[in-house]
Parts: C-alpha cells; sequence; structure tokens
C-alpha cells in the first residue's frame, strides 16, 4: 500500500528524526510512505495571522500536487502542517470561485477528494487491519505515559470533519493500547504548549509548559507522548527552562508515538535516534527492553 | 480581579463591529457574555484576565484603540479553545488573528513586537524560498528583533534575546537537530506570482472572505 506523504518543514530539518522513524514504522506496517514532489510550506500559523490568502493558497498547492499524482489519501505527522492543510481543503470546497483562481495560477491543479490524514489516522488503520499485532516483540510492563495532543489535532479555526473527540481525543490511548501500554488519563492532553510563543513570547510559554508539566507529574507518568514535532520540541528542548521555573525536579522524556511504536516492534532507540532528544529517554526505553511479551 | 475600562464610542462601534465581523467571520453580536471562552482561555492568567468575551465586549462598543492594542490580542496562541467551547460558534483566535492584520495596517505598534516579528518572518521565509529554512528564519527574525531594541537603544534585551538563542542553537547543534542544508521549493514561483495578482487587484487587499 502506498500513500502520499508531507513531510512539512519542521520533518526536514528539526525533527528529522520523527520522519525517519514514520518511514520505518509504517514500512514495518506495510505502507510506503511517498514524499509529495517539490512541495512547499504550509504557512503554519503564522499565515493565519499574518495573510488570509496564503494561508489557502499555500497547502492549496500540495493538494493539488498529491492529486495529481493519483494519490487518494495524504498523511501528515506535523500537527501544524495537518491543520492548515485540511482547514485550506474545507476552504476551497465551500469557493468555488477562489479554487478556480488558485488552480489557475498552478501547475498541479486540484479536483477535490483528497483524504488527508493525521499520522494516529493511518496507524489505527494499520491497527485495525491487524497490521501491528504480528511485529510486535515487546511489552512495556512500567510504561506510564501521558499522551499529549496539543491544541492542532482537534481544535480547528473552522468547521471541518474531527477525527476525534475534541476535548478528550483517544487516538493515541487506542494506538498505546494496542501495544499493552495503558495511558494514563489526565487533564491537559490537549492544553496549549504555547507552540512559537516558546521563541517570541518565552513567559508566556514557559508558564503554559510548567503547567503541563505539573499536571503529568501528579498523576504519576514517567513519560509524555506526543505527535507533534512543535510539541515535542517545546517540552523536551525547554524543559530545564520550565521545570527550573515552576520549581519542578524531576524530568519527563517527551517521546514521539512512532518512537513506542517502534520500540515495541524490537526496533533499538539507537536506529530511531531517540538519543537525539534533550531530556534523555533512551535510558527509560533501555531499561525496558526486558519487557517480553 | 477587575476587568479593564472600556470606553463607549457610538460613531466608532458600528464601523468596527462590521470591519472586524467581515474580516474574521465571526458573528460577534452573537456573544451573550456567558464566559465559557474566559473560563477556558489558555493564557487568560498570562492576559491579565483579559478574556475573549472581553474582546468581544471592546469591539462592539466601538473602542478600537483597545480593541488593536491589548494583551489578548498579543498573547493569544491560537489555541482555539474558546471558539470550540463556544455555544455560540465564535471562534475569538479569528477575531484576535484580524486585530492583529488591523493593526499592522493602522500602524498601531504591537504590544509584544516579537509576536509580530516572528509571524512576519516566518511566513517570509516561506514565501521566498517555499520553505521554512529554520536559521535563515531565525536570523531574519533575530535581525529585526536587533533593529527595533538598537533604535531603542536597548542593548541589554539585544544580548539578552542572543543569548538565550545562541544556547539553544548549540545545544540542537550538539543533538544533530540543526539542519545544515539549504531547502528551496521550484514552485514557490507558482505562489508569488499568485500573490502578486491577488494584491494588485485595484482597491482588493489580499484577503479571503470566510
Amino acid at each position: 500500500m502506498e500513500i502520499a506523504y508531507y513531510p512539512g518543514c519542521s520533518l526536514k530539518q528539526s525533527s528529522a528524526l520523527y520522519d525517519i522513524q514514520s518511514r520505518r514504522i509504517f514500512s514495518e506496517l506495510g505502507v510506503e510512505l511517498k514524499e509529495i514532489e517539490d512541495w512547499n510550506c504550509c504557512g503554519a500559523t503564522s499565515a493565519g495571522k499574518v495573510d488570509d490568502f496564503l494561508a489557502v493558497a499555500m497547502p492549496a498547492r500540495n493538494i493539488g500536487i498529491a492529486e495529481a499524482a493519483g494519490y487518494r489519501e495524504i498523511v501528515i505527522p506535523c500537527s501544524a502542517c495537518y491543520s492548515r492543510t485540511l482547514v485550506a481543503q474545507q476552504r476551497l470546497e465551500g469557493d468555488a470561485r477562489l479554487k478556480a483562481e488558485i488552480n489557475g495560477a498552478f501547475a498541479k491543479k486540484m479536483n477535490g477528494g483528497l483524504k488527508i490524514s493525521s499520522i494516529l489516522e493511518v496507524l489505527l488503520g494499520r491497527i485495525a487491519a491487524g497490521a501491528l499485532e504480528p511485529k510486535l516483540k515487546r511489552k512495556f510492563r512500567r510504561l506510564k505515559p501521558v499522551c499529549y495532543y496539543g491544541c492542532m489535532q482537534t481544535r480547528f479555526p473552522f468547521t471541518v470533519p474531527v477525527p476525534d473527540d475534541v476535548e478528550n481525543p483517544q487516538g493515541m490511548e487506542t494506538v498505546l493500547g494496542a501495544l499493552g501500554v495503558k495511558a494514563i488519563d489526565w487533564s491537559h492532553k490537549t492544553f496549549c504548549c504555547g507552540a512559537s510563543a516558546a521563541v517570541n513570547d518565552p513567559e508566556t510559554s514557559l508558564n503554559l509548559m510548567g503547567k503541563i508539566m505539573k499536571d503529568a507529574l501528579l498523576r504519576g507518568a514517567n513519560c509524555f507522548v506526543a505527535t507533534c514535532p512543535m510539541c515535542q520540541l517545546n517540552l523536551d528542548a525547554h524543559q530545564d527552562a520550565f521545570c527550573r521555573r515552576s520549581g519542578i525536579e524531576e524530568r519527563l522524556p517527551v517521546f514521539f508515538i512512532t518512537e513506542v511504536v517502534g520500540a515495541a516492534m524490537g526496533i533499538s532507540p539507537e536506529a530511531l535516534q531517540v538519543d537525539r532528544h534533550f531530556i534523555d529517554g533512551t535510558t527509560l526505553l533501555k531499561e525496558l527492553e526486558g519487557d517480553e511479551r | 480581579m477587575t476587568g479593564p475600562l472600556l470606553e463607549f464610542r457610538p460613531e466608532q462601534a458600528k464601523p468596527l463591529l462590521q470591519e472586524v465581523m467581515e474580516r474574521s467571520g465571526q458573528m460577534l453580536t452573537a456573544c451573550y457574555q456567558c464566559r465559557r471562552c474566559a473560563a477556558g482561555c489558555t493564557v487568560a492568567d498570562e492576559t491579565g484576565f483579559f478574556t475573549p468575551n472581553i474582546l468581544i465586549r471592546t469591539v462592539i462598543l466601538g473602542d478600537r484603540e483597545t480593541a488593536l492594542s491589548n494583551p489578548l490580542v498579543w498573547k493569544c496562541v491560537s489555541c482555539y479553545t474558546c471558539g470550540t467551547r463556544c455555544p455560540n460558534d465564535i471562534q475569538t483566535a479569528r477575531i484576535t488573528e484580524t486585530l492583529k492584520k488591523m493593526a499592522k495596517e493602522a500602524h498601531i505598534a504591537p504590544l509584544q513586537p516579537k509576536v509580530a516579528a516572528f509571524h512576519d518572518s516566518f511566513l517570509e521565509s516561506g514565501l521566498r524560498w517555499g520553505r521554512v529554512n529554520e536559521m535563515e528564519f531565525m536570523g531574519v527574525y533575530e535581525m529585526k528583533n536587533i533593529i527595533r531594541e538598537a533604535r531603542a537603544r536597548n542593548y541589554e534585551a539585544i544580548v539578552d534575546e542572543l543569548k538565550t538563542q545562541a544556547k539553544l542553537g548549540m545545544a540542537m547543534f550538539r543533538l544533530k537537530r540543526m539542519h545544515a542544508g539549504f531547502m528551496t521549493t521550484k514552485g514557490r514561483k507558482e505562489i508569488k506570482a499568485l500573490y502578486r495578482k491577488t494584491r494588485k487587484k485595484p482597491g482588493v487587499s489580499p484577503r479571503v472572505n470566510p
């Protein structure tokens, strides 16, 4: 099975490990991720704040490329890219004039009907198809994760079909459940980490992340699991800073969902490049390696 | 906790409300101040409780000055919690996004200049190369900050900012999370040409009707 793949700028740079893991995991699950040709930046949340037209036009070009190449589905692991592309598609569906104007300018035209999927949707589809079960080598009994979705997996600035519960999503919990891992319930799974505020308004962002960390610790978690590269980088790279600010001693590794799935399949943390985290996650995964199925 | 003093400006109320409603696509008049948005606002602690419902009230009263320059417009993290909880489907994050653009057009200095510089630099970088090259983008963003702070002779702020970013940059470099190559998209010319065309239409700013 082949599906179109939009990595986005961050999976090609600071979160390149997420790109490597996604390709590896999906290949094991029988899905080849086909990176679409000559894709461009989706504009992220910045486009919505600076220019409404570009916020639609930039993702539209990528949709056209995927459709022209004959794909029916595209997977977008980055939450910001996923959200912006889904929203752009939805807005174009309801605005024939705008769609014609944009199509007129791009070589690869949109026809409609492309399914835009988050990484969780594709993972859940493979699990439902029974592709995961035969690949599992380990069962992590001592992993106590809290699933962190952030904002952009379930909350959108426009009305779009949301694939999970808005306030209490369960997609990641279901994936972990299929690995035999019970995720801890908590109240900050869709609380915002501040996203770009970590760069342009650190005071705000560090306060928000401190609240997330406090709740995770209160519930007895020993790691975070995330799907968004921005959330992962924020909670990981700024953890020392926001913990110091909030008087927290503990540190928790922030795993991508692909790292936990990969480790359960028996892929080593080194091959998954978990050693590129700011907060060490390799030790915890190594400790758990003894947990056999 | 007391709310800010808002001014009622009857002569401004109608045009301001109309412009914000049209550009944001939000039915502000549907707000009945139930404050579910306020209870859910992620940054309420950071804005001195200038919550979404207060912003909506500000616009309705015609207090243009406060509407274009208040902590919520510049601290809003676009988490969309207020909008998903609003019983009347008002997405206030799209109102803050609209007010940011209106403030820029009116040449009002942003309350959080770094926030404005960040989003401008990000989009410029994405448009210039077709993809955002993190290092180039951060360089442009920091240059904007340095120029602004240097004009205000605020040299200490420049040093602090560079120290923080350099520390993060070194850690990222050590973890191989810094990308050395430079990415471009050939098709960026298509986007630029389209963008130029939409901007040249007489009397129409490049905006999309919601």
